[in-house]
């Protein structure tokens, strides 16, 4: 239901991520799977219990004051034991690992940047290496011993799979302006749509034209490749070509 | 005393002043009554003032520049009144100039993602907010008369959309796709605020549609369908007719196999009482955030010989379905856009999504990406050339399924690639293409409007906005505005003058014919 504008804006606006006492978690992570586990499953999302990350309760608990006294003394109508020898420190390591639960399924609508390398690396390299030489015409444009030396060391696993699927909208596409004298005005293109032109020349002065007021732009736009390959690619050779670009070190 | 009798009883106007429900059955050419101009969703005005003879004279008859975030919303026009929103907030506008007459602000928790708009019953407007209410203000001051929750916000619950009055029900639904909670349609009693119905949008175990979730697990009570855009009304048959968001957990369906309805459905409801009479699925199982509340538009056509009355929806999958909206019979599907999920469409007219496509742990490249072939963007019908007129897009994405173990929430991600947009004319009788025309690459998240004056109102990708002849696509006027129309345009006629209105994020531009006198 998200739907981001802007093709970098991935994350949704919000509040600052809270700072988790990780050790404090990692307590309370351990002490939920002894006591409340079993029925509740070591994550918390539920078992024969009821799935604690999906509930009301925990949508309105702040700092323990509504779940601290169910854990302590249950819920007799649902045959919910009550805990009463647990340690009131014990009892907050549990709400804040519940907490620090509930957070990470509201907040994982986004593929962070660390994403493990090991979860992508599922390609064969020796494949993806004669895919890049053949079938995907990679090679045309592209050297392993030149713009992509060492590739796989400037970006992370994820962004590295991004990267090379599509560079992304910081290409420098080109064009030849031809006026209607015959005059031709080359530049990088800072605007083009179905009304106007626009570059910036070599010698750093900004130009722009009617389209209908000259006789021809010829685009140089080097993502054309790229994209001609996302109609062809496989999620075989996709990751297959990944596993050889992570061999760029 | 007799004489101050006698003056009361000459102003009749004077208390006329609210809209009338049975207004919205024939919309004036005077008004915008409610989101989308009339219950058809057709978005098609009959004015023809402003036509392709005279756009290209058309010029700027005021500027209202508002304070606030960009405007998603789309204004209604009552009696020379326009109110608009953005979240927490709405303004009440002279629709002859655009000054403010007053603006009602409540600050909020809550997704302030975009507001779409308000109701109107009588002197009554209806506003959704971000912390999930509806406030009920007297459209006279912009005081409140009442102020319910519809949903608890603690939950991850939010709202945005525009209700939609029908005779005496205020119909809402609410939004949140963080968490895993139940979407739903409320009719809501105009006057007292009170819950008239409430029709949840996944059945309950056991009822009919439950079989296509899986059994003794948490799944179906936890299965999302939101309602966020408004849907419209068939007075004739009484129905009403609303898409239905993503199921629950997002791009992980493997806690959900199945159909899981009525997620990603077209959904026709009894108005007075919320029951269902039929529905169809465009996304069954969806894996990708493809909702279906992408704008049911209804119109008549003749079909092999008879008149049927029709529904067709441009969804956010890359499929135009076309269904006879009196039974829900299926009439056609057909792709809009290129695209790699499905394998096909079945016998009962619903593409059916390859499982390969779904996100996985390594990433899987699909088209188009979660933000859809289209989305909320207003489309439009022209009963002139029987066209329907979408924006769509070739979008490309990568779909990572991130989480482990139980998935919740969204439980994964895609990344965009790239896009192109397009603005399309789909020939409703067969579903095929009649014009593409191409307005730049990334997303367009503009609506449209068509008038009796043979245009198509638009805008491109890079802040142009734009008449298009409807019949061809072709550009037959734009002005370079410097900024996203992120709603539709709309058109009214006041003082014997069209106006074309349109808002660019918070700016607003009235555009008319220059004044003879």
């Amino acid at each position: 239901m998200l739907a981001p504008v802007v093709f970098a804006q991935q994350q949704p606006p919000g509040p600052p991520a809270p700072v988790w006492d990780i050790p404090a978690v990692e307590r309370g992570r351990t002490q939920f799977k002894s006591s409340c586990g079993f029925c509740h499953a070591n994550d918390a999302t539920g078992n024969r219990a009821p799935d604690l990350i999906r509930s009301a309760l925990l949508s309105h608990d702040v700092n323990g004051d509504m779940i601290a006294p169910v854990i302590k003394n249950g819920r007799p109508d649902k045959e919910m034991p009550a805990f009463p020898t647990l340690s009131d420190a014990a009892i907050a390591d549990i709400v804040v690992f519940l907490h620090k639960q509930a957070y990470d399924a509201l907040h994982s609508a986004g593929v962070p940047n660390d994403y493990p390398l090991a979860k992508l690396l599922t390609g064969n390299a020796a494949d993806g290496k004669a895919y890049f030489n053949g079938a995907g015409g990679c090679s045309g444009c592209h050297s392993p011993t030149g713009d992509l030396a060492g590739v796989a060391k400037r970006y992370g696993p994820v962004g590295l799979q991004q990267r090379f699927l599509y560079p992304g909208f910081g290409a420098r596409v080109t064009a030849t302006v031809t006026l209607r004298d015959g005059q031709k005005m080359e530049g990088r293109v800072v605007h083009h749509d179905e009304f106007e032109i626009a570059i910036i020349g070599p010698d750093g002065w900004f130009r722009s034209w009617q389209v209908n007021d000259v006789k021809a732009i010829d685009v140089h736009d080097p993502m054309t490749a790229h994209r001609a390959l996302m109609e062809k690619y496989t999620d075989k050779d996709i990751h297959n070509l990944f596993a050889y670009l992570v061999t760029l070190q | 005393m007799k004489f101050l009798a006698t003056m009361l009883l000459a102003l009749p106007a004077f208390g006329a002043d609210g809209l009338d429900p049975a207004k919205l059955l024939k919309p004036p050419t005077d008004t915008w009554p409610t989101y989308n101009g009339d219950y058809s969703g057709r978005r098609y005005s009959t004015l023809s003032q402003i036509n392709q003879s005279n756009v290209g004279e058309l010029t700027v008859a005021w500027v209202a520049q508002l304070r606030t975030v960009a405007i998603k919303s789309m204004p209604l026009i009552v009696n020379g009144i326009m109110y608009l929103t953005t979240p927490d907030n709405v303004f009440a506008l002279d629709a002859r100039s655009g000054r403010t007459i007053w603006h009602y602000v409540r600050e909020s928790q809550g997704d302030h993602i975009g507001q779409r708009g308000v109701g109107m019953y009588k002197d009554w407007l209806y506003f959704e907010t971000p912390d999930c209410h509806l406030i009920s203000l007297n459209a006279k001051d912009g005081t409140v008369r009442w102020n319910i929750e519809l949903a608890d916000p603690k939950q991850g619950y939010f709202a945005t959309m525009a209700p939609l009055v029908i005779k005496d029900h205020v119909l809402v639904g609410v939004s949140g796709d963080v968490t895993d909670v139940p979407g739903f349609i409320d009719s809501i009693d105009p006057e007292s605020g009170k819950m008239q119905w409430r029709w949840y949008t996944t059945p309950k175990p056991g009822e009919p549609g439950s079989e296509t979730w899986p059994k003794g697990t948490d799944a179906i009570s936890h299965g999302g369908g939101m309602a966020w855009i408004t849907g419209t009304y068939d007075p004739e048959s009484n129905l009403t007719y609303w898409g239905i968001g993503n199921p629950q957990p997002v791009l992980n369906g493997d806690g959900r196999k199945g159909d899981n309805l009525y997620s990603c459905s077209i959904v026709a409801l009894d108005p007075d009482t919320g029951k269902l009479k039929w529905y169809f699925q465009p996304s069954p199982h969806d894996t990708h955030d493809w909702d279906a509340v992408q704008t049911p538009v209804l119109f008549d056509d003749v079909q092999n010989g008879v008149r049927r009355k029709l529904l067709a929806q441009g969804s956010r999958n890359g499929y135009f379905v076309v269904l006879d909206r009196t039974t829900g019979e299926h009439i056609l599907t057909k792709p809009f856009i290129a695209t790699n999920w499905s394998e096909g469409i079945d016998a009962h007219g619903q593409p059916r999504p390859k499982k390969e496509k779904e996100p996985k742990p390594d990433g899987a490249l699909v088209s188009p990406g979660s933000d859809g072939a289209t989305n909320w963007m207003a489309p439009s019908y022209d009963p002139n050339t029987g066209l329907f007129f979408l924006s769509a897009r070739r979008l490309w994405s990568v779909f990572y399924m991130t989480a482990e173990g139980k998935a919740e929430g969204w439980a994964g991600r895609d990344r965009n690639l790239w896009a192109q947009s397009v603005l399309e004319g789909i020939d409703t009788k067969t579903g095929g293409i009649r014009w593409t025309h191409e307005i730049g690459e990334g997303e367009n998240v503009s609506g449209m409007l068509t008038t009796a004056g043979k245009l198509l109102f638009a805008q491109d990708n890079s802040e142009n906005l734009m008449a298009l002849d409807p019949a061809t696509g072709k550009t037959l006027w734009h002005v370079s505005v410097g900024g996203r129309m992120e709603t539709s345009p709309l058109t009214f006629e006041l003082d014997g003058r069209q106006y074309l209105l349109t808002a660019i994020q918070n700016v607003i531009f009235a555009w008319a014919l220059p004044r003879k006198n």
